[in-house]
């Protein structure tokens, strides 16, 4: 097996938890060259292979039940009225 | 968002900008509010004051960039300054925790080690609504600004004036409180254990 230099290790030489490895997955942070070196990771690390599952599956939960209401009927043009009556002032 | 040389727009533009860039938006801005503030007339008020503001100030506005970012960072900052200062509720943070969390063994420990898939799957109802809703405020908009409107770490340290090593902390723990409360939530369900 090579050495492989782990693409996470912060400037400060620190080296990341499991935990901030599979943050900057989730949220489209990680560069190419970390998202293979998670990848890898997960096949070695069963709390990343069963949390990545969980958290993917809770963001996309927030992201379908908690959006797409639509803003108040009237609401754009009180708003526009309201800049107009602004701008003749 | 950046200190950016004053633009000057024709009439014209501004509307068009206004139009065109900031309205799309009001959607998400809306339920930005409504979030913050659980209440219909407050957010409206948010959102009217952020789009009154952005169309004020919208020479400060640099065509093309963020403007979604932009128009969050005003209705953020319209909620601090105005609402809760009214309202005076207090910042329930707690900052200690957020500070000590690059330094923690804590971090890799499973809180909620009997969280499944299979059990959120089947929360069909405001289950997932009402466990962000529950969260404090802080923690709260992190969640709605990553997970819900997709701003990348960068957007969010501009919008909420804080550094992107304290987005990422109290992102983590944001979560790991939101799946306290979903895991409490799968417990009363009947998820106690696997099936007997
Ligand atoms: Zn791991």
């Amino acid at each position: 097996m090579t050495n492989q230099v782990n693409p996470f290790i912060l400037a400060d030489g620190k080296k990341p938890s499991c935990m901030e490895m599979l943050q900057l997955i989730l949220d489209g942070e990680a560069s190419a060259e970390q998202q293979a070196y998670f990848k890898s990771h997960m096949d070695k690390c069963a709390p990343c292979f069963k949390t990545y599952d969980l958290d993917i599956t809770i963001k996309e939960l927030l992201k379908t039940r908690c959006c797409g209401d639509s803003v108040p009927a009237g609401l754009v043009d009180q708003i526009k009225n309201q800049i107009s009556l602004n701008k003749a002032s | 968002m950046e200190e950016a040389p004053k633009q000057s727009y024709t009439p014209t533009e501004k509307n068009d900008i206004f139009n065109n860039e900031f309205l799309p938006h009001i959607n998400s801005m809306y339920n930005f509010g409504y979030r913050l503030t659980f209440d219909q007339d407050d957010a409206k008020d948010l959102v009217q004051d952020t789009y009154l503001k952005a169309y004020r100030f919208i020479e400060s506005f640099q065509q093309g960039t963020n403007a979604k970012a932009w128009l969050f960072r005003i209705l953020k900052n319209s909620f601090i300054n105005d609402y809760r200062k009214k309202t005076k509720e207090p910042s329930k943070v707690d900052y200690q925790e957020v500070e000590t969390y690059y330094n923690s063994e804590e971090v890799d420990r499973q809180i909620t080690p009997d969280l499944r898939v299979e059990s959120l799957k089947d929360m069909i109802g405001d289950e997932i609504s009402n466990a962000l809703n529950s969260l404090d405020v802080d923690f709260r908009t992190v969640i709605i600004l990553c997970d819900l409107e997709g701003f990348k770490y960068e957007e969010m340290a501009k919008i909420l004036d804080i550094p992107i090593g304290t987005v990422r902390s109290r992102l983590h723990r944001a979560r790991n409180l939101l799946k306290e409360k979903l895991s409490q939530h799968a417990k009363s369900m009947g998820y106690k254990n696997t099936e007997l």
